[in-house]
């Protein structure tokens, strides 16, 4: 897209936003967020990256995924605009006409693993179907159960067939893409949320008074918040950086930088929203308050697609050949 | 910081930049370095032939010596460099940048071909005994006198003095005025009439850093750099440039211990503890976001914006990454502890001052509280 056009369309994304955004978690009824992604699907963002070549770069995919996550919105920007819709693209195949499939993850909110472990459809507010791309590329579609309880409020969450229908296959470069597209937008959305969350707190403490002063203007509180500044633009750098390869190097490469930008932001978005959490003092523990709902996200974040844990092992060692 | 998508990329005449630099390095090996000879007269040899083949000051003015080209190709120099094992780039840049933008078109001229081509090796006295942190609070007095100006007082910490010509020097010349009014910057030749430079042992065992006694100095005017009361805004651009890892060209030595390290892991796969493992793929990404980092601030750069106060986050990403690549390195290789004693070691020490050097990370955090998150002021400090 042209500059011009890209913040046009980011503009739209912010009204939208400001809209429908959760004032507390008591906002968050399903009534709500059905309607809310009604709205957000007459954007008509889930064009974006159906055609060859894409409407939007992966960079400015990114950028929307972040504005996402920068406010609490109980929409499945991800799993239904962003992510099935590229997944459909690389096979080749249009979606069914009249269903709107999300995707599928493991239990564990991590990439599925082989053989028919039980799946969840995530971010499927909307969908009723959900693509899993299994370890070797196989992509299948199941239909959905039940909706499954999420510690992320603003998350919608089913149960999925385990063993769903073969729609086809990715191959290895394509799998590799893959990996690396849903990083990098899962990734961007943490980045949003921690950014706003900590910019949110910024504010906060330049109006809160205690001792007679804004508790802004205390060593300690300014250290705390730039500290959380840096971890967010480190977030930001690592994870742009990964869109950026997506768009312009090999998916070998892109997927090494995606993983570090998923590695980076399981740490760094954390602990920003745990220093935001501290600059709000007691408010920000109760149910009311949206701090538990930016903690709840990028907590949970944190464990989608790849844990610390997984990616450090395998950061660790210079890669193989592809 | 820019909201919308940045190019991370190298523009295409930039390969071309590498490929003929990479013919340059084949036919110009590196120096060997003599025995006894010190370190920066080792590099100040690596400086000058560098230079004859035009490979310093990239991104400086062709009138200037420079070759009038950008942030970005002064950075694929450093980084073609940090691949083949050599140096990097002399740490000018920052020096540069602060004659650049507020010397005089005649000092330019001068100073700043003379520089690039290592015929003239600066220095940077800023800090003193009583000023480290809290420059404002500096003493060193330039008394004006007519057409000169008379100059005493004391610096600390002035890295590599013994070898250098010139001093980019800070002193009050207004015992009044608020001191970011009141503090001006000179050119002082070191080997003026009583300038006296004596080094200081480092912790790491080099002679880095010095002592300079100022003892009645004259200096004419037309030595000094800016106006009087241009001294403050000076040093905050130099310290800006300063905390850039682009800047300072330390990222391909960084990257190249991190390879050592993953390498390292590799060989040993099964006989590393777990948590070790981990603690090098932590090294490896602290690193990798330091160079996405870093080309966004390139990006940006070449976008129009120069170097201010968000260079303070630079500088923390920077030195989170180095402290914990050589913390790492000592327990990938524990022999470094045992007997050797090496050069990871060395720079293991010198990586603890990567918090204290061109501002402490306190310091760092009070930049960007205040003038990056704007966050109301305690008074001073
Ligand atoms: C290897 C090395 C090379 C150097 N090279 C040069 C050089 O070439 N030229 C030059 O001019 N200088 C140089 N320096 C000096 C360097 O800039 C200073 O050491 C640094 O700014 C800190 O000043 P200080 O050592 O006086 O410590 P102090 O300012 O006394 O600080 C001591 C401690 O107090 C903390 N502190 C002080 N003020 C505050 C505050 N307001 N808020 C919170 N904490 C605070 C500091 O963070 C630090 O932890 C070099 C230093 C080193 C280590």
């Amino acid at each position: 897209m042209e500059t011009e056009e890209f913040v046009l369309v980011r503009d739209l994304l912010r009204s939208f936003a400001a809209r429908f955004r959760v004032g507390s978690a008591d906002d968050v009824k399903p009534s709500a967020g059905a309607a809310a992604q009604e709205a957000l699907g007459e954007l008509g963002l889930g064009e974006l990256r159906r055609s060859t070549p894409p409407a939007a770069t992966v960079q400015e995919c990114a950028l929307l995924a972040e504005e996402h996550g920068s406010l609490p919105l109980p929409t499945s920007l991800l799993g239904t605009v962003l992510l099935a819709p590229e997944l459909l693209r690389l096979l080749g195949t249009p979606a069914a006409p009249g269903t709107t499939p999300t995707i599928a993850l493991a239990r564990d909110l991590r990439f599925p693993a082989a053989g028919s472990s039980p799946l969840v459809a995530w971010d499927s507010e909307g969908a009723d179907e959900a693509l899993c791309v299994l370890p070797d590329g196989t992509v299948t579609v199941s239909g959905l159960g039940p909706a499954a309880p999420g510690v992320d409020l603003l998350r919608a969450i089913r149960t999925a067939e385990p063993a769903g229908r073969v729609v086809g296959r990715l191959d290895p470069a394509g799998h590799r893409h893959w990996q690396a597209y849903t990083l990098i937008v899962v990734t961007s959305e943490l980045v949003g949320a921690a950014r706003s969350f900590v910019a949110q707190s910024v504010e906060y403490a330049r109006e809160r008074a205690q001792y007679g002063r804004p508790i802004g203007s205390f060593q300690a509180v300014q250290h705390l918040l730039a500290d959380a500044t840096v971890l967010v633009e480190a977030c930001a750098s690592a994870t742009r950086y990964a869109a950026w390869c997506l768009d312009h190097e090999s998916p070998q490469r892109a997927l090494a930088a995606a993983r570090v930008a998923k590695a980076e932001v399981n740490r760094s978005a954390v602990e920003a929203v745990y220093a935001g959490t501290q600059v709000f003092g007691g408010i920000a523990q109760t149910w009311e308050h949206v701090a538990h709902l930016y903690l709840r996200k990028v907590r949970v974040g944190a464990t989608v697609l790849a844990t610390t844990a997984d990616l450090l092992t395998v950061l660790a060692e210079p890669e193989a050949a592809p | 910081m820019s909201g919308t998508p940045l190019d991370f990329g190298d523009p295409a005449d930039l390969n071309r930049l590498r490929t003929e630099f990479r013919a340059w390095l084949a036919v110009h090996p590196l120096p060997e370095r003599h025995v006894d000879e010190p370190v920066p007269v080792f590099l100040l040899r690596w400086h000058r032939l560098l230079h004859s083949g035009g490979w310093v000051g990239l991104d400086v003015p062709e009138r200037y010596g420079g070759r009038g080209l950008t942030a970005l190709h002064q950075v694929s120099v450093s980084d073609e460099l940090g691949a083949c094992r050599a140096p990097g780039v002399p740490r000018i840049g920052y020096l540069a940048h602060a004659l650049l933008e507020f010397a005089s078109e005649d000092q330019r001229l001068r100073m700043l071909p003379r520089m690039l081509a290592g015929d003239e090796v600066w220095c940077q006295g800023f800090s003193e005994p009583g000023a480290g942190s809290d420059l404002a609070g500096m003493s060193t007095f330039a008394e004006r006198r007519g057409d000169h100006y008379v100059v005493r007082g004391q610096k600390l910490w002035t890295s590599y003095a013994q070898y250098s010509d010139l001093c980019l020097l800070l002193a009050r010349t207004d015992r009044e005025g608020t001191p970011h009014r009141s503090i001006t910057a000179f050119a002082l030749p070191l080997d003026r009439a009583g300038v006296t430079v004596r080094p200081l042992r480092a912790a790491n065992g080099d002679d880095e850093f010095c002592e300079l006694f100022l003892d009645d100095v004259r200096l004419e005017e037309s030595e000094r750099v800016g106006s009087e009361g241009d001294g403050w805004p000076l040093a905050m651009t130099t310290v800006s440039y300063e905390r850039n890892a682009l800047d300072t060209g330390h990222l391909s030595k960084y990257g190249l211990l991190v390879e050592r390290l993953r390498s390292a892991v590799r060989e040993r796969a099964g006989t590393l503890p777990d948590g070790l493992r981990s603690e090098v793929g932590q090294c490896y990404v602290d690193y990798e976001v330091l160079v996405a980092h870093a080309r966004r601030r390139t990006a940006e750069r070449l976008g129009g914006q120069v170097a201010g106060p968000e260079s303070s986050i630079d500088k923390l990403l920077m030195t989170r990454a180095e402290q914990r690549l050589y913390e790492t390195a000592l327990k990938v290789f524990p022999e470094q502890l045992a007997e050797d004693g090496g050069e990871i070691f060395g720079e293991y020490l010198y990586s603890r001052a990567a918090s204290v050097y061109g501002g402490t990370s306190q310091i760092q955090r009070n930049i960007i509280a205040k003038r990056v998150l704007h966050l109301p002021s305690s008074g001073r400090p």
